[in-house]
């Protein structure tokens, strides 16, 4: 045979030039700033997060799951055996037999990714992803009928040297797409940059069933020079594996169905996104990008480059902006791509180095700096609201079971019914309950979103000093957003104040409380209610139970939203979206109405003052909105003394 | 930006009203404003008083480069280093506030200050449209929103009215980077604040209406009279011209039609 | 036809009696007893001419049948009307008289529009108070037009009023000038200036700078020898001399009401003018949307209920009110963002605040806090703003909005014939 040598050959020259890719890439990444990993530990447990973590996720689609396995798997398989059969030619019947197996496995996964592509839903990419079940059949059709000949099932030499050069010729087709593409950018580069994504996350404890959900801090310590910018600027200022994370996203578009920014015409696709992030360190124009836009966003004017400004030309603010730090692309994710971070730390270059917070957010920083709320109220007046509600203050007492962090629900008069109906439950079950006070100052919740870190680790830092002076076991907050900065991110400022202190939210406190029969409560009648699951309970801290449970035991059955717990929709005021404002088509809270008001439910169950005053806020005629605490306080018996 | 126009802003440490803290003073926030508008990089910012204060890298995150601190004490009068200084440096507007949120708050220094230096004051500036030909047009602020133009020749004083361009946001990292020079100057204690007492404010009383009333009928009467606007009128099965009417003439009452 | 002469008595201070009515009085079964009382039930006099109160015609029977006493004489409109006819009759208040004054206090006034403000009329009084019964006169002066016409009714001893064309407008320089030149002639012993906005300030502060005298701003308790004034954006009192100038916080001292006072003219001799280095070229239009919320007197808020927003828009512009909106409007993209009132917009300190179709959310109620007159326009007499408002309208909005606008074009159309006639 003249042309035996050719498949071998193509094959070796594909990989080399794969090789010469994947290096080109790694440098890529390599531009990005420094961050210790443990190689070794990562590349070890990779296996396992796929199989595990990133299936887990992508379980969730069960019909995508097991064409992906069937796919993935066998080509991986094939490959492996490709490369021992037709490469280093090992004559091996038993491996070639394996070999046919893998190839059939991963022929039938194609057809269905094939299937799935004949009418693609308008989440996922089109563009060279419409190619790539093409490719996947041809890599299978290729070697299945070129491997024939060492199972022995065709004798070798058959079809002559034509075969050889139509098979070369789909070998090439297909590995360039399989290989060739995997490290220069094609749709297979998921795979290659997925799997060490998964080796080098830069929260590997969210591996395993953890949860890591706080953000990392700025750093503004003695070590850094006065010089250095704060935040991202560039590409090349995100964290190494942060790009690397970016490169492995396989535009399935799951962020952007459950973005609800996306969904309210504000200019954000998380998906889009994070293409921009790699268009950005990779260099060039979104011109290729195939999938969903930013809405109200020409796709094709945005330009790259891994030292230039992305908010000059690449990204617009706006963009940024227009993010509720919801997290549900991140619970979404298949690839575990960190999202909240990227659009966070690229917040955080606007305020701390432009000082370009949109609408009122300049004003909320001054604001939390000068008085420590948001709002600009007196820091004297804070305690106003417990003026009759007889609450021991830690100053005077010094010491209690519980701390009631109050948080600036005390300045609003909407959220000051919930305070006072989480205090007459605690009064109820006589619970032995002090609050700060004056003492206590905003969590920094929106500062940190707003990307002022600066203000938020002053607050922190302040309010641990605080909490540092006084002794208590447990933490109880009304407010999400507090409870999330106090149990997830004031661990990185190196206060004892919170060791050993259980921080919780008021639902899992009263769940307990309830559990243990410390006060009694009437059932509600009458009522059909759901529930809506606060992000920052929810996504970023897994309580799902506790509110339902609460909500149970006044005989009432949740009528479970479309998109409920890990799913749940975001009622459009978290990460500081009220205060920038950012225009769409429609408004989130109204969206999220929506989908209370198709439950046919009358009256809709938060834990949070926020999503309280998000939800209320869309026009009547609409379902009450109420907090799971006010709702216990009308439902409780009280005792006559 | 203007060409070959030399402007300085005097920014003092304000006060916030709510915490009372330091905080970045509204109208000399808004002093910077308008001087970065009129000689954007070439502006300077200048501070009477503590170098350490760091309202000051407030000031400073509005993109100053550096900032100048004519280093006093507390009890000294800023008015003398001031002069001093706009003597040796020549400039052709100075921005100020109009009244300081902390000390005495008098407003006087831009007052004292452009009878020191002979020069003219426009007080409460909204904004300054164009300088040409050494004669810049100058709107000034007016109660209720209402404006003023005038022109005044250079050089001159202008104290800058809440009215005016609202500050731009601080920006953390250059105001940490701004270089702060700190120049030593021979300061004055302000002898005559010295002697003042001061406490906190006390809440003033609300007038009440007195009525002068002859006999004690009138007294009774005025004692028991049910207090004007208390419960509010509810207007339902009137004509709608009625109930316009009633609307109006409240309005003309108020002297809001007019 | 019989009647009380009592009702005349107060003309003449006489008290005259009528025999034949109190004769009536006494006997209840008189044909005319039932009037006579009703007629006299404000003032009966007995027989030595005090003034008696009848028990049995006091009061009225109430709807739920009981007796009820209305002390307030709130529904005895038309005799308290008549009542007051009789009690407002001019009063001639006792002259002060200053001759040869020994010293002058100047109060120099801001005469918003021609005619003395409240502040300045505070300050009139308080200058009274310096002068403490001495022999010194209280001296307005002012520029510009006068069109006060009872300046001897404020508390004017003297008066300077400085007319001319180098006066009007913004002339602070030919001012300060002219106060030189009373400072060289009168030596006063004080010169009070509203702490305000119109002018009162920039002109203190220029005198304190021309003479070297170290001003007391924002005083508001002043005596001969000491004075509180705020300091400190208002958060601190500072405790001081009273020094020669001041400029004072309104509501610093009572106007004047008891005395009428001379209201002399003196004169200023030879002002030198010389051109002013600031040049008036006149006010600039503005339009009263373009007013930021915060700072506006009168704002028309938008809300819900309102579906025709070019009629919203065009009542605001007739009204000259600024406008204002709820958050929905806003949200609904009807509105601006930076014209939303409320916790989450702006706070508002309007006097009058208009609030056409919006129900009040805790947040909107708390944005307006700090209005003096709330005003709504709603179709649910339920809501918050209704129960907040001091008139509300409960109708559809379209309806009164297109009344509303009529009437301040006809109110416009009338004021500028009745300027045409003055001009004429």
């Amino acid at each position: 045979m003249i042309l035996d040598w050719l498949p071998p050959t193509l094959i070796g020259v594909l990989l080399a030039l794969a090789a010469i890719g994947a290096v080109r890439r790694i440098n890529l990444w390599r531009a990005g700033q420094a961050e210790k990993v443990d190689f070794l530990a990562g590349l070890l447990a990779m296996p396992k997060r796929y199989l595990h973590d990133l299936h887990h996720v992508v379980e969730r689609d069960k019909y995508m799951s097991r064409t992906h396995v069937a796919t993935g798997g066998g080509f991986v398989l094939a490959m492996v055996l490709v490369l021992f059969i037709h490469l280093f030619g090992v004559k091996s019947e038993i491996l070639a037999w394996a070999l046919l197996g893998a190839l059939v496995m991963m022929f039938c996964g194609a057809l269905f990714v094939a299937k799935r592509r004949l009418n693609p839903p308008s989440r996922l990419s089109k563009g060279p992803w419409m190619r790539l079940p093409k490719s996947l059949l041809t890599f299978s059709i290729t070697f299945f009928v070129l491997t024939l000949p060492a199972a022995g099932i065709l004798p070798e030499g058959t079809g002559g040297w034509v075969l050889t050069l139509v098979l070369s010729v789909l070998i090439l087709m297909s590995l360039s797409e399989m290989l060739f593409g995997m490290t220069w950018g094609g749709p297979m580069k998921h795979a290659f940059a997925g799997a060490l994504h998964l080796a080098f996350h830069r929260r590997s404890e969210r591996f395993g069933g953890g949860r890591s959900t706080g953000l990392k801090p700025v750093d503004f310590g003695d070590g850094v020079s006065v010089k250095e910018v704060h935040g991202v600027a560039k590409p090349t200022d995100f964290k190494w594996n942060q790009l690397l994370g970016f490169d492995a996203c396989v535009q399935c578009g799951r962020c952007e169905a459950v973005c609800p920014a996306f969904a309210a015409g504000q200019p954000l696709n998380p998906k889009k996104l994070i293409q921009d992030m790699v268009v950005g360190f990779a260099g060039g124009t979104d011109e290729k990008y195939a999938g969903s836009p930013y809405p109200g966003v020409e796709v094709g004017n945005a330009k790259g480059a891994p030292n230039q400004i992305i908010t000059n030309g690449l990204v617009n603010p706006d963009t940024l902006w227009s993010c509720t730090t919801c997290r549900a692309c991140v619970e979404e994710c298949p690839m575990m791509i960190e999202h909240v971070d990227a659009i966070v730390d690229m917040r955080r270059f606007l305020t701390l180095e432009k000082g370009e917070t949109p609408n009122k957010g300049a004003q909320v920083l001054e604001n939390i700096i000068a008085t420590d709320n948001p709002n600009g109220y007196s820091p004297a007046s804070r305690t106003h609201w417990a003026a009759d509600q007889n609450l021991n203050v830690m100053k005077d007492v010094k010491q209690a079971d519980v701390l009631f962090w109050v948080s600036d629900g005390a300045f609003d008069m909407r959220s000051q019914r919930i305070l006072r109906s989480f205090v007459k439950l605690l009064k109820a079950a006589n619970v032995d309950v002090a609050i700060l006070g004056d003492e206590e100052l905003d969590s920094g919740d929106v500062a940190r979103r707003l990307g002022d870190d600066a203000a938020f680790q002053s607050l922190a830092k302040r309010n641990l000093a605080t909490l540092s002076k006084y002794n208590f076991k447990t933490i109880v907050t009304t407010d999400p957003h507090a409870f999330h900065c106090l149990k997830n991110e004031y661990g990185d400022f190196g206060s004892d104040a919170l060791k050993g202190v259980e921080v919780l939210h008021h639902t899992t406190f009263l769940n307990r409380l309830i559990k243990e029969d410390r006060f009694n409560l009437k059932p509600l009648q009458g009522s059909k209610v759901t529930y809506h699951d606060p992000c920052y309970l929810g996504r970023y801290n897994g309580e799902y139970e506790a509110p339902r449970e609460l909500l149970a035991s006044l005989g009432i059955e949740v009528a479970e939203m479309e998109r409920s717990r890990y799913r749940s929709r975001c009622c459009g005021g978290g990460g500081g979206a009220p205060i920038t404002d950012i225009p769409g088509e429609r408004r989130i809270a109204d969206m999220r109405m929506e989908d209370v008001t198709s439950t046919g439910a009358n009256m809709v169950a938060v834990g949070c003052q926020q999503c309280t005053a998000m939800l209320e806020g869309v026009v009547e005629p609409r379902p009450v909105v109420k907090d799971i605490a006010e709702i216990l306080a009308g439902q409780l018996i009280e005792e006559a003394h | 930006m203007l060409p070959n126009v030399k402007v300085v802003s005097l920014v003092s440490v304000g006060r916030h009203p709510q915490s009372g803290r330091a905080r970045r003073a509204e109208q000399d926030g808004r002093a910077v404003e308008l001087g970065l508008k009129l000689a954007s990089n070439e502006l300077k910012v200048v501070h009477a008083g503590n170098a350490q204060e760091p309202v000051l890298r407030q000031y400073a995150g509005m993109g100053l480069s550096s900032l100048t601190v004519l280093e006093q004490e507390s009890n000294c009068d800023a008015l003398s280093v001031l002069t001093t200084f706009l003597h040796e440096n020549k400039f052709d507007v100075v921005l100020t506030g109009v009244r300081a949120e902390g000390g005495e708050s008098s407003g006087m220094l831009p007052y004292l200050l452009a009878e020191q230096l002979g020069w003219p004051l426009v007080p409460r500036v909204a904004d300054i449209i164009s300088i040409q030909g050494g004669e810049a047009e100058v709107l000034l602020a007016l109660p209720r929103g209402q404006r003023r133009a005038v022109k005044v020749k250079l050089p001159f004083i202008a104290s800058v009215d809440n009215a005016a361009q609202e500050a731009r946001q601080s920006a953390f990292g250059p105001g940490l980077r701004a270089q702060l020079k700190v120049l030593d100057v021979a300061s004055v204690v302000d002898e005559a604040a010295s002697h003042w007492q001061i406490s906190a404010a006390k809440p003033r009383p609300k007038r009440i209406k007195v009525v002068k009333a002859k006999t004690a009928a009138d007294r009774m009467k005025a004692a028991t009279a049910k207090p004007v606007g208390g419960g509010g009128k509810v207007m339902k099965d009137e004509t709608a011209a009625e109930k316009a009417q009633a609307i109006f003439d409240l309005l003309l009452e108020e002297k809001v039609v007019r | 036809m019989s009647h009380l002469s009592s009702n005349d008595s107060s003309l003449d201070n006489l008290f005259r009696r009528d025999p034949r009515a109190e004769w009536i009085a006494r006997n209840r079964l008189h044909p005319l007893h039932g009037e006579m009382m009703q007629a006299g039930s404000a003032e009966v006099r007995g027989p030595s001419g005090l003034l008696r109160k009848n028990p049995h015609v006091i009061g009225f029977i109430g709807p739920n049948g009981i007796k009820r006493i209305d002390r307030a004489n709130i529904s005895s409109a038309a005799i308290g009307g008549k009542k007051r006819s009789n009690e407002a009759k001019e009063v001639l208040l006792p002259l002060h008289i200053v001759e040869n004054p020994d010293f002058y206090i100047m109060v120099v006034a801001d005469m918003v529009g021609g005619r003395l403000t409240g502040h300045d009329k505070d300050i009139l009084g308080l200058a009274h108070k310096l002068v403490a019964k001495q022999n010194g006169a209280v001296t307005l002066v002012c520029f510009g037009e006068n069109k006060e016409t009872q300046c001897d009714l404020a508390g004017v001893d003297r008066l300077i009023h400085l007319e001319g064309d180098e006066y009007d407008g913004f002339a602070p320089e030919a001012r300060l000038t002219a106060l030189q030149e009373i400072e060289a002639q009168y030596k006063p012993v004080h010169w009070l200036f509203p702490d305000s906005v119109h002018g009162g300030t920039d002109l203190a502060c220029r005198l304190s700078a021309r003479l070297g005298e170290r001003l007391a701003a924002q005083a508001w308790q002043v005596n001969a020898e000491q004075t509180v004034c705020r300091g400190a954006s208002a958060s601190h009192d500072i405790l001081r001399d009273t020094p020669r100038i001041l400029t004072l916080l309104e509501e610093c001292g009572d106007a004047i009401d008891e005395t009428r006072h001379q209201v002399l003219p003196i004169s200023v001799d030879s002002i030198k003018q010389v051109s002013p280095n600031v040049i008036d070229k006149g006010l600039i239009a503005v339009d009263s949307n373009a007013v930021p919320l915060a700072e506006a007197e009168f704002i028309l808020s938008a809300g819900n209920g309102i579906h025709n927003w070019d009629q919203f828009h065009s009542t605001a512009a007739a009204l000259g009110a600024t406008e204002g909106a709820s958050r929905v409007a806003v949200d609904d993209g009807f509105m601006p963002r930076e014209r939303q009132v409320g916790a989450s917009g702006t706070w508002v300190t309007a006097r009058v605040y208009l609030a056409v179709g919006i129900s009040g959310a805790i947040q909107h109620m708390q944005g307006i806090g700090q209005c003096d007159k709330v005003i709504a326009i709603n179709t649910d007499a339920g809501c918050d703003m209704v129960k907040r408002a001091d008139l509300a309208v409960i109708a559809d909005s379209e309806e009164i909005l297109a009344e509303l606008t009529r009437l301040a074009q006809e109110h416009s159309l009338s004021k500028n014939q009745e300027e045409k006639s003055d001009a004429a």
